[in-house]
């Protein structure tokens, strides 16, 4: 280490790992950082169960949405979309619009000559005095479409021949939704694009040694993020270069940029506005929706009419146009030893994100069994003449992890053995071995295993079945990207300021714990303001991110003002700044006097002591090898009982064991929350979720949610969450991301359970009860 | 029909039977056959002819008698959230499919976005925002906080109308299934049943020991 660098950092020593596996390990921080928060910090107000600050805003109804934003001579925004599944605009006028009641303004979203590639395409946007003005107005647009061949459908979009959906390449298009990582190549054939693989040793060597073989094609299906809250913005200019968006967002900042570009405006005079959004899931990145360009048409409606415009989409937009999960093709061969061991991991993925990039299938089988020598993934998208795809909650993963789990399953089963000791086998993380042993006993594995046999053998009507699943996700927690105020003023206010955005997820309330820790204050007395660019830099709300970026830099700030507060006690206690000490209620100690918060607070020279911080990029510091991937990777493991009806064909998720780490908890009532979430959605997703597109005529049959059929309370598993907490020392709290990981292994660890319940594999997502009936007359994979 | 006919959305959906189809298309000086077919207190029928501009009506809206005016086509849920802005009921779906809008009218469960603003003239409409006592969360919107049963939070309102109208009318103790009955309209795409049901029982249990 250069002298340099040496004078800019300096060791710590730290007590890090997990359970009973803790050690002492020496971790490089920049030298202002504070001491990271391993495991015998013995911490009061983070790690405590605490309910959500904006939870009483939320309960009474007065927390503000996007939709709920009115304002003084506000219009409202409708767009006309294309019927069609693939057209020619031969022509367009949407002068005659302007001419109906309460029009104010109209824009055309395409030109003539255009090829509108999906049904729900943009094609002009008009805004009028009320919603119901701006929807009846639509049909004044004169328009003309020249239809065109399509192809929906992802295997006929890979035939020679087919509709060609693209005439140019299509470079990929990444939000911070996406797991960070190197996009596509993009050489196409056809409706083809080659994606990128993974690749480690030789999977044809490794095949070839094999002595036990299986090789089979899982198909998944197209998931649609199904917000409740819809797509929508509301966008006021302040003057010709200014303007306030209120955008129903998970990255406000990513809006800012994207307005700022469209309208060749300073970011810095783009002010965007969260203050609470109803879930996005990774679908609201940018001002626009993936397949409909929301940020121009609201944002040029409001300028051409002088007046504020709220576009909010209805739900058969959201549907269609906001982003997808991209369905998958998987040809899966493993190859083992006589020994067992596997010889051999080989994936081959096609999907389709519709018009768009992005049907990779995660890492599940490159990263998670990584005793295995010899791995190749490849994955391809696939174009098809349908709505866009985008980031959804793990991208990626729960499609990949369904394929390599249940393949790992019927090779096990074909060799006879358990497929859990057969996981054990090849998993190297620490953390995740552990989970799975902790799981083995907790869901009593091997006894409900027997039970399950027992039934099956006897032909018992209601069948059970048992199965396991393990999930891979990085640690993205961000250097410097997002910067938190904290302030304290003289009346004893502590105020917390950021620019992120609360998915849901609880991330007020997270920073009101760790800025109440630090100063050693109740969390009521801290306030904590975010949900506006104009409250600093932050991260968007992706990747899992948000928590392990956000909540370090309020610490490290919380530290730099309680470093000022205590300077200042010093000098009023006339000790040295080394005999100062802090209490647990944000006193100021020094021998045997001591200064309470309140009375220190008003002796602040000036408003307020304030303080702005970010943190640094990951120590990394433990383990020191993260098998999967190069930075700290996440374990998971679900453990699910399924419930058979042999009659009926119906499959009941019964139960659900989430065994999960997110670094240090800071928010076990929370995290618990989001835990159950991405549980349950896994489970709509393995067993319900289905968007379906009719072949003929390029329609979405179900753009709604009573036909789009999403787990309701009746389909609930009881869910078992457990966090293995785990001190990675990666930053000065100690965070990292809990929301994907929490989804990735559900529909897998189901579909192994059906595995069992049947005897017989459903390689195809969502399990129903068809499939399954097939399953049970012998069709193997249904 | 006649220019006075009169035809209301719920008189349509209350079924195909004929007597109150017809009923309620029937004008002021049709028949005595059509107004045995009904009941006599229901204002509904009394309604007179309403549009095809705005028109007045009489309600409570969360206690406090209100007259608006709306358009004989407006849903109540349009008449809460865009024009009196109040906008703790969420639209999701509109089309009675998510049960996030879902407001009290005289203490039943409906939908906002499947009633007519007129359907609700006379009544007594109780949306999140009534649930409160002045100004005090009732001990349900408590428990919702304390036990998470909100993530992002654009279900609740429809969540807290749902189990308040089966906190108000169970007898006895609640079982999970009847709270799993009474939000099986509601989505929640956070995943958060759990923790709803958890709320409900807990305010079902503190009501008990009261």
């Amino acid at each position: 280490m250069s002298q340099e660098e040496d004078s800019l950092t300096k060791n710590v020593r730290l007590r890090l790992g997990f359970a009973d596996q803790l050690r002492e390990v020496t971790v490089t921080t920049p030298k202002d950082e504070p001491r990271p928060w391993d495991a015998d910090s013995a911490l009061t107000v983070v790690g405590q169960p605490t309910p959500r600050v904006e939870g009483s805003l939320k309960a009474s109804g007065a927390a503000v949405y996007t939709h709920d934003v009115r304002l003084p001579g506000m219009l409202y925004a409708a767009i006309l979309r294309s019927p069609h599944a693939c057209a020619t605009l031969e022509h367009l006028d949407v002068a005659a619009a302007l001419a109906q009641p309460g029009v104010v303004a109209a824009v055309p979203l395409a030109k003539v000559g255009d090829r509108l590639r999906f049904a729900g395409h943009d094609v002009a946007a008009l805004a009028a005095r009320s919603r119901d003005e701006a929807r009846a107005a639509l049909s004044a647009i004169a328009v003309r479409y020249r239809p065109e061949p399509f192809v929906v459908d992802t295997l006929e979009a890979m035939q020679p021949g087919a509709p060609q959906v693209h005439a140019a390449a299509v470079s990929e298009r990444r939000t911070e939704g996406d797991e960070p990582g190197e996009a596509s190549g993009g050489a196409a054939r056809g409706n083809v694009r080659l994606g990128p693989s993974q690749s480690k040793g030789d999977h044809k060597k490794g095949l070839r040694q094999a002595k036990v073989t299986h090789s089979a094609t899982y198909t998944t299906q197209v998931h649609t993020h199904s917000a409740l809250e819809t797509h929508s913005l509301v966008v006021r200019w302040e003057d010709p270069r200014r303007m306030t968006v209120w955008c129903s967002t998970q990255g406000i900042f990513s809006v800012r940029d994207e307005m700022a570009e469209i309208f060749g405006l300073k970011p810095a005079d783009v002010r965007v506005i969260t203050e609470h959004l109803g879930g996005g899931f990774g679908a609201k990145f940018g001002a626009s929706a993936p397949g409909s360009r929301l940020g121009y048409a609201a944002g040029e409606l409001a300028r051409r009419a002088g007046a504020p415009v709220s576009l909010c989409l209805d739900r058969r937009e959201e549907q269609l146009c906001t982003g997808n999960r991209p369905d998958s093709i998987q040809q899966v061969t493993l190859g083992a030893g006589a020994d067992g061991a596997l010889t051999a991991i080989h994936v081959v993925a096609h999907g389709s994100g519709g018009i768009a990039t992005g049907a990779g299938v995660g890492r599940s089988a490159f990263g998670v069994y990584s005793r295995c020598p010899n791995i190749k993934v490849e994955s391809h998208d696939v174009f098809t003449n349908a709505g866009p795809s985008t980031a959804f909650r793990a991208p990626g993963h729960p499609q990949g992890a369904f394929a390599i789990e249940l393949a790992i399953d019927e090779l096990a089963q074909k060799m006879g053995r358990d497929p859990l000791a057969l996981r054990l086998a090849h998993v190297e993380h620490a953390v995740r071995r552990y989970q799975l042993e902790l799981g083995r006993e907790r869901f009593q594995w091997a006894a409900r295993r027997a039970e399950a046999e027992a039934r099956r053998a006897r032909g018992a009507r209601i069948r059970h079945g048992v199965g396991v699943a393990c999930s891979i996700w990085g640690d993205y927690g961000r250097a410097k990207a997002a910067v938190v105020t904290v302030s304290v003023g003289r009346d004893g206010a502590i105020f917390v300021r950021n620019g992120a955005q609360d998915l849901g997820t609880g991330i007020r309330t997270v920073l009101g714990q760790v800025v109440a820790e630090v100063l050693g204050r109740p969390l009521a007395e801290v306030t904590v303001l975010i949900g506006d660019s104009e409250l600093g830099p932050s991260v968007g709300s992706g990747g899992s991110q948000t928590t392990s970026s956000v909540a370090p830099a309020a610490r490290n700030a919380a530290e730099m003002v309680r470093a000022q507060l205590a300077e200042l006690a010093a000098r009023l206690l006339d000790r040295p700044i080394s005999e100062l000490s802090w209490g647990t209620d944000g006193s100021a100690r020094a021998g045997r006097r001591s200064l309470p918060f309140r009375e220190l607070c008003q002796k602040i020279e000036g408003e307020a002591v304030v303080a702005s911080a970010t943190r640094p990029k990951t120590y990394g510091a433990h383990p020191m090898r993260y098998p999967g991937g190069d930075n700290y990777q996440i374990a998971g493991v679900q453990f699910a009982a399924v419930e058979l009806d042999t009659w009926t064909g119906e499959l009941r998720a019964a139960e659900i064991l989430a065994i999960h780490e997110c670094g240090r908890t800071h928010n076990p009532l929370t995290a618990r929350s989001q835990v159950q979430g991405g549980v349950l959605l896994g489970v709509s997703y393995a067993l319900m979720e289905a968007r379906v597109i009719d072949r003929r005529f390029g329609q979405v049959l179900n753009p709604n949610l009573e036909s789009y059929k999403i787990a309701g309370a009746r389909d609930l598993p009881a869910i078992d969450v457990v966090f293995c907490e785990v001190h990675t020392g990666a930053n000065s709290t100690g965070a990292v991301g809990i929301g994907e990981p929490a989804t990735i292994p559900t529909a897998a660890s189901i579909a192994c359970a059906a595995l069992h319940a049947i005897g017989r594999p459903v390689r195809s997502l969502p399990i129903t009860p068809d499939r399954v009936l097939a399953a049970l007359a012998g069709q193997d994979g249904a | 029909m006649t220019g006075a006919t009169k035809l209301t959305r719920r008189g349509l959906l209350r079924g195909f039977g004929a007597a109150p189809v017809i009923a309620s298309c029937a004008g002021p000086s049709s028949g005595e056959a059509a107004a045995e077919a009904v009941s006599p207190a229901d204002p509904l029928i009394d309604a007179v002819a309403i549009g095809p501009g705005l028109a007045p009506l009489d309600l409570r809206l969360n206690g406090a008698a209100r007259t608006v005016e709306a358009a004989p086509q407006a849903t109540l849920l349009a008449l809460l959230r865009d024009q009196l802005a109040i906008t703790g009921t969420k639209e999701v779906c509109d089309r009675g499919a998510c049960g996030a809008c879902n407001v009290l009218i005289d203490g039943e469960v409906r939908s906002a976005c499947m009633t007519l603003a007129h359907d609700v003239a006379g009544r007594e409409v109780t949306t999140v925002e009534g649930l409160a006592t002045s100004g005090a969360p009732s001990p349900l919107q408590r428990a919702f906080v304390e036990l998470d049963a909100l993530q992002c939070g654009y279900c609740t309102s429809g969540m807290l109308i749902s189990c308040s109208a089966l906190l108000s009318r169970a007898r006895g103790p609640l079982s999970r299934a009847q709270i799993q009955g009474a939000i099986a309209g509601n989505l929640c795409r956070c995943g958060c049943y759990e923790q709803v049901i958890a709320a409900t029982l807990s305010a079902a249990g503190e009501r008990s020991a009261l």
